[in-house]
């Protein structure tokens, strides 16, 4: 596994965990906003 | 929803080609990967103060308050994108010229708005009455966003600087990038601009549901 492969999983993991939040969260404004 | 997952997507792309494919400038080797995420960050930059201005401009004729506190979210994450690109410029200059900070044009212009828009949020944060922060940010705000085009365009062509100039279109209006780094480069733009948009929508909505809330 070249060293460009493991910075790029890293990074992707990051990206993709603040992605997952960033939904969880709009989907909560959205319940919230309907209340 | 698409457009989120879109921004999802482009980003999940950018992040797997620009590891992936060789170096953008091959002089400059792996650190000008880094190209992919401060252009993006830097243009993300512009773009929420230019936000930050319509919606101070929209406060001072309205009297809305939905919109000095769009103006505000604007601002911060302005200033936050700022930052980013602060930082992901100094990992790029220690790199290429051997010193985090070298007080070049382009940094020392990126320094002086990170100056006034901190002073813009220190405004912001001292003055209690709801009314006369709202105005007088607005005022600041129309009033910093003049020097963004001076101190983001003029001041780094002025000046001779180390920063690599028109590394996207040349002086004669022409891009000189190569396509395959040009459409990753452009998705890179999309989805940070994208992303800029959906936090900034998230902030605004949950500032006015505490508001909501409180009142």
């Amino acid at each position: 596994m070249s060293a460009n492969f493991g910075v790029m999983i890293v990074v992707l993991i990051i990206w993709l965990g603040l992605f997952v939040y960033l939904l969880r969260l709009d989907k909560k404004v959205k319940e919230l906003e309907k209340k | 929803m698409w457009w989120k997952i879109l921004t999802g997507l482009l980003i999940s792309i950018v992040v797997i080609t620009i590891f992936l494919m060789p170096p953008p400038q091959k002089e400059l080797g792996e650190v000008s990967r880094i190209f992919f995420f401060h252009v993006p960050v830097a243009w993300v930059t512009v773009l929420a103060f230019l936000f930050a201005m319509i919606n101070s401009i929209l406060y001072l004729s309205k009297k809305d308050p939905r919109y000095d506190i769009q103006a505000a979210v604007s601002s911060k994450l302005g200033f936050l994108f700022a930052i980013l690109a602060t930082l992901s410029g100094a990992i790029f200059a220690k790199s290429a010229w051997g010193s985090y900070w070298n007080w070049d044009p382009r940094e020392t212009s990126i320094f002086i708005l990170l100056l006034i828009y901190g002073a813009y949020l220190a405004l912001r944060s001292a003055i209690e009455a709801e009314d006369r922060k709202a105005n007088l940010s607005a005022v600041y705000s129309i009033l910093a966003f003049i020097t963004v085009p001076f101190l983001v365009f003029v001041v780094p062509r002025v000046f001779q600087s180390l920063h690599p100039a028109d590394s996207v279109i040349n002086s004669r209006i022409k891009i000189q990038i190569p396509f395959p780094v040009l459409s990753i480069f452009l998705c890179s733009l999309l989805g940070f601009s994208l992303l800029f948009i959906w936090i900034y929508k998230l902030e605004v909505k949950i500032i006015l549901l505490d508001k909501k809330k409180h009142s």
